[in-house]
């Protein structure tokens, strides 16, 4: 699993290592679902677009992560796959265009293990060490 | 002596300093005992954080953190900093995510050794008419926004209004439940989306609602003004605002952490991001933050109410007969301007509470009528077996910490390890055993919020007591507990 968690008194920690910064988001989309819920009938129903500017990739990071976020807890939307990822960097910093696939929440298939409040700018730096993209993200809970 | 290679000074028992140092524009100070220096902040990064809020523009004498410190985003959980209204900065980060995070404590007229029979069917009744947990929804009707809104600016004037209370409630409520400048036009469309099935709903993690006897009176006069004697049976309500708060938090951070290139600011820690309070910025954070801080109020309003109507579903008594009120409401995650004595002049300024409570003395122009003579209540949540507290508040505080206290007990083990530790064992039958009906949406929850998980409140209590910030009226313990 390119993604650990780790020991946090009050929230939850997670790190993550990928060989492209485009699956270094793809991961950390994968460790938020891990986070916040349970759920074997993970299934695709449909799929949405999403488009994201920021000025640092952590800055972006957070924006796509905390849409996943709102789509779970306000649209009860579950996000399961990512299907197109596309990242580039822009004269005044970093743009985001990503179709995500998912399914609608359903009390009898899913199960909500935590909420997270937000995905939180602490301790988040995405580094590049020998072609290996990494960051940590903590999640507010 | 050193923690993580830094100095701190003993200044009394309960009280340490950290001498200003590098970018720090004041001295930091913590209260806290000896034993908790060397055990539960000895590797906690929450001293650095009381050095890194030093550095916010306009800090006013010094950053302060209570004895439950420990590790936030930005401020750490605990802390307390006044900024000056010119020079100064307001910091999303100094108030947290869950924007007016509180605790409402009700009292009964009910004596626990009458009725404790029946609480288990009590908590079944809070259970099935609260709505709990992850994502909790639909205590009430969905709201449409132009509700939200009005929640936003009427706060709990709103929930009365609507049938969900009384209007003593909103006299023995902190701001009356309705604190002034809320600007709705603020609050991104998507804070209100997610506020519009939430409200009258307690949430997940710590928060819970509370059916508590009272223990142990330490203070009989004032025990007695605030309507309080032993064996009582009262309920407590934490909770905050639930998404529409973390929405906002999140908006304003991200357009603050763009402001500290703009105002030239040189900040320790992103997550200390901050505006100019006469800044648009600055404006338009606190004029939503309020909002959100109104929508906590109208929540716990709510909740009350279901909780008073379980109370007459199980009991059948009439309402005289069960003597159902609110004690107070306090919030302890909110920036507020408020007036404090700064080098011997009043002054008005920015007072950032991230874990801390209000804590005002007697004859205080704004607390209720009805406690001038002693002083506010301030509640201070424990763990869901042990004990609670509620203290009062003195004219030490006003003088040390900006009218301000501890706000409860502050976890020492992870979810992880607590899950690994209730691994074999019957929680919920131990619980039983001590005499407490819990209910909840998972049996983790309950591993995870295991009473061990917690620090011993009392020894927070005890330093705010001895240290005179707050001083002790009574100690309540659960009986019944429902949670997310």
């Amino acid at each position: 699993m390119p993604f650990k968690f780790i020991e946090h008194t009050a929230d939850i920690a997670v790190e993550i290592e990928e060989d492209s910064i485009e699956k270094l988001f793809i991961t950390s989309a994968n460790a938020w679902r891990t986070s916040v819920m349970e759920g074997s009938s993970i299934q695709i129903e449909s799929s949405k677009k999403f488009i994201f500017t920021s000025n640092t990739l952590e800055g972006l990071l957070i924006e796509f992560l905390s849409e996943l976020n709102f789509q779970l807890y306000t649209h009860k939307w579950v996000f399961v796959s990512v299907k197109e990822i596309k990242l580039q960097e822009l004269t005044t910093g970093f743009q985001l265009e990503v179709e995500v696939l998912g399914q609608s929440f359903n009390n009898g298939l899913h199960f909500l293990k935590a909420e997270i409040k937000a995905v939180t700018y602490h301790q988040m730096m995405i580094e590049k060490k020998e072609n290996i993209f990494s960051t940590r993200i903590v999640f507010d809970i | 002596m050193q923690i993580l290679g830094i100095n701190i000074e003993k200044i009394t028992e309960n009280l340490w300093e950290i001498p200003k140092h590098g970018g720090m524009l004041v001295p930091g100070r913590i209260y806290t005992s000896l034993n908790m220096l060397e055990t539960t902040l000895q590797n906690d990064e929450a001293i650095k954080q009381v050095i890194n809020v030093a550095y916010l523009p306009g800090i006013q004498k010094y950053s302060l953190a209570m004895p439950d410190i420990h590790w936030g985003y930005g401020f750490p959980i605990g802390g307390v900093a006044a900024t000056d209204l010119n020079e100064g900065v307001i910091s999303p980060g100094g108030v947290g995510y869950d924007i007016n995070c509180g605790v409402r404590l009700a009292r009964t007229s009910l004596e626990y050794d009458k009725v404790k029979n029946k609480i288990q069917k009590l908590v079944e009744n809070l259970f099935k008419n609260i709505p709990t947990g992850v994502g909790a929804s639909g205590a009430i009707k969905k709201l449409s926004p132009s509700e939200i809104k009005r929640i936003l600016t009427k706060g709990s004037e709103w929930a009365v209004e609507n049938g969900f209370g009384n209007l003593q409630d909103l006299e023995l409520t902190e701001e009356n439940g309705k604190i002034k400048d809320a600007d709705a036009d603020v609050v991104s469309s998507r804070a209100i989306e997610r506020g519009m099935d939430q409200a009258g709903t307690l949430g997940s993690g710590n928060h819970f609602l509370e059916v508590d006897i009272v223990e142990e009176i330490y203070d009989d006069k004032v025990a007695e003004v605030f309507g309080l004697f032993k064996n009582q049976v009262v309920i407590q309500i934490h909770t905050g605002s639930r998404g529409l708060g973390y929405q906002i938090c999140e908006d304003f951070l991200k357009v603050l952490v763009q402001a500290e290139k703009k105002y030239g600011f040189k900040l320790p820690d992103k997550q200390l991001a901050c505006a100019p309070i006469n800044s648009n910025e600055g404006q338009n954070y606190l004029g939503a933050m309020r909002g959100a801080a109104n929508f906590a109020w109208n929540n716990r309003q709510i909740i009350m109410h279901l909780a008073k109507k379980s109370f007459l579903d199980t009991f059948s008594i009439s309402e005289s007969e069960l003597g159902f009120n609110l004690i107070y409401d306090v919030c302890h995650n909110i920036a507020k301007i408020e007036e404090h004595l700064i080098d011997g002049e009043k002054k008005k300024v920015c007072v950032h509470r991230k874990g801390a409570t209000r804590a005002f003395p007697a004859n205080h122009k704004l607390i209720p009528i009805k406690y001038q003579s002693v002083g506010q209540p301030v509640l201070i949540p424990g763990d869901m077996s042990r004990y609670s507290f509620v203290l009062v508040g003195t004219e030490k505080a006003m003088n040390e910490t900006f009218g301000s206290s501890c706000h409860g007990a502050g976890r020492v083990q992870s979810r992880h390890q607590a899950l690994k530790e209730a691994k074999g064992r019957n929680l919920v039958d131990e619980l039983t055993k001590s005499g407490i009906v819990i209910q909840a949406k998972g049996y983790k929850t309950i591993a995870e919020e295991m009473p061990h998980a917690y620090k011993d409140v009392s020894e927070v209590v005890d330093v705010m007591h001895y240290a005179g910030i707050s001083n002790k009226v009574a100690k309540i313990r659960p009986v019944g507990v429902i949670k997310g």
